[in-house]
């Protein structure tokens, strides 16, 4: 464990500001669960559900940004203090946009007919379930400081490009060959991998932030290096 | 790659300084790069001014001290050597101290000790215009312009510090050592000497020890971090206080218990 403050107000912010992010990052790692079910269920509630989880994590972000800001002009954080300041500035920020894409993918994932091709809903369904632990597994890292957990998740943002590439694949060649339950939902398929494969951007940058404030520096871009 | 001799205005190497059998820095070795100013930190009682003293030889006057280790000026001259007199390496490296210190002179005279003693001026317009150039440089000049011949220590603390740089720049140093020049200052003399140091750099090397560390990020391009007689970490001031590489060097920026 780090030694602590000699300032305890200090101290006892940095770790509210910790524990703050703690709680919005399980706000949203449970509005993407909801989320993914929904895709399978087209449960109308569990839809709702994610909205109204949506109005909590606005506030968490709130927060963390208000708290952040007191911490700065009071304290003035230097080393790794500083870096944990930054890095939870722009950790609610992505957490708040992963929440977004989950409310809007459970919105859509509802009004799809259940005539729709059940190989595609299959295909949807386990995007979200890996976008899902690529996000429990960056966060882990977090507030673990497992900067090797950290490039790990950060890797596996290939694989779930790769997957939603071919779920669009899949997607166009049915309407191109006029499958009618695939064409009558027009976009909203599309939509909702769009949205999960944003979530996994998102903690792709989370994962970074995360490698930053455990190094001090951000991971070099070119991906093929870590392939 | 051929090593720049003269790039660094001070090298030091394998330093250890005691008092009597108490060693209070313990094999240093740190170079001082021109023209950036360098911030000494760490706990007091670290070392901070032991090993700054070192560097103009102030601590010969005390019998207990013993310094050993490698000093170089400009690459070249041994600060402790025999060819370069104490006088002539005291002109070469200034010095400016935690307590204002002006003489119960006037403020000319205060100015002109140094030039005057030190042969630097063979006229008395020569020496006018050291005076009035060194008040200039460390901002002085205008506040005192029309009271010369007021005696130094009627001025308010952050003017005689301010005064004590003139006295220090008078003689034409490269170095300025300064130890916590600020610590007996209100926030706006502070302000005001910080400002000072930035415009002297351009000229001088600056050595600084201070208790701030808002201070040192605010002005030193290199920062040395020191504990218990030991330099834990030296570089560049952005990377110490962003990333520094020991954990202790963290623990005391961020104000943890060590
Ligand atoms: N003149 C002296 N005689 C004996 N011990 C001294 C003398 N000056 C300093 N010391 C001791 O050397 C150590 C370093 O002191 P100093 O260089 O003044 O530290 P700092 O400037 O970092 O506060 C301390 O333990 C201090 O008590
Ligand atoms: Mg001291």
């Amino acid at each position: 464990m780090e030694n602590t403050h000699t300032d305890k107000n200090f101290e006892q912010k940095l770790k509210q500001l910790q524990d703050d992010l703690i709680k919005m990052s399980e706000i949203v790692e449970k509005q993407i669960e909801i989320a993914v079910n929904v895709i399978k269920t087209k449960d109308s509630q569990d839809a709702q559900l994610t909205q109204n989880l949506d109005e909590q994590v606005d506030v968490a972000e709130r927060d963390v940004r208000d708290l952040s800001f007191e911490i700065m002009t009071l304290h003035r954080p230097v080393a790794s203090d500083l870096r944990l300041v930054f890095t939870a500035l722009k950790v609610s920020k992505e957490l708040e946009r992963m929440g977004d894409h989950s409310r809007n993918l459970a919105k859509r994932a509802i009004s799809i007919s259940s005539s729709f091709d059940d190989e595609l809903i299959e295909q949807m369904y386990s995007l979200g379930r890996n976008v899902q632990s690529m996000v429990n597994q960056v966060l882990d890292s977090f507030f673990k400081k497992d900067e090797l957990k950290a490039k790990t998740s950060w890797n596996q943002d290939a694989e779930i490009d790769k997957e939603y590439k071919s779920l669009l694949k899949n997607l166009i060649e049915r309407m191109h060959n006029k499958e009618t339950s695939v064409v009558d939902e027009g976009t909203k398929p599309i939509l909702i991998a769009k949205s999960l494969e944003r979530i996994g951007d998102h903690a792709t940058n989370i994962a970074e932030e995360v490698i930053f404030n455990i190094t001090g520096h951000y991971i070099d871009l070119k991906k093929s290096d870590f392939e | 790659m051929v090593e720049q001799v003269n790039s660094f205005a001070i090298k030091t190497k394998n330093v250890s300084v005691h008092y009597g059998n108490k060693m209070a820095i313990d094999d240093v070795t740190i170079n001082f790069t021109k023209n950036d100013v360098t911030s000494l930190i760490g706990p007091s009682g670290c070392g901070k001014s032991t090993f700054l003293r070192c560097l103009n030889r102030m601590n010969d006057v005390i019998d207990s001290c013993k310094v050993q280790g490698e000093f170089l000026l400009n690459g070249v001259t041994d600060i402790y050597g025999d060819s370069i007199q104490v006088e002539t390496l005291r002109e070469k490296i200034g010095m400016v101290f935690q307590k204002p210190n002006p003489f119960p002179k006037s403020i000319f005279e205060n100015v002109a000790y140094g030039p005057k003693i030190h042969g630097l001026a063979s006229t008395q317009s020569e020496l006018n215009d050291i005076v009035m150039d060194s008040l200039n440089r460390a901002g002085l000049y205008e506040e005192v312009k029309d009271r010369m011949d007021d005696i130094a220590t009627g001025l308010s603390g952050g003017q005689q510090q301010r005064l004590c740089i003139a006295r220090a720049i008078a003689i034409r140093p490269e170095i300025i050592l300064m130890d916590e020049p600020c610590s007996a200052l209100d926030p706006i003399a502070t302000a005001r000497i910080e400002e000072l140091i930035n415009e002297l750099k351009e000229n001088y090397t600056i050595i600084i020890v201070t208790h701030s560390m808002s201070q040192a990020s605010r002005i030193s391009q290199r920062t040395a971090f020191f504990h218990l007689g030991k330099l834990i970490e030296h570089g560049d001031t952005s990377k110490i206080f962003t990333k520094p590489d020991k954990e202790q060097t963290n623990d005391y920026i961020t104000g943890r218990f060590g």
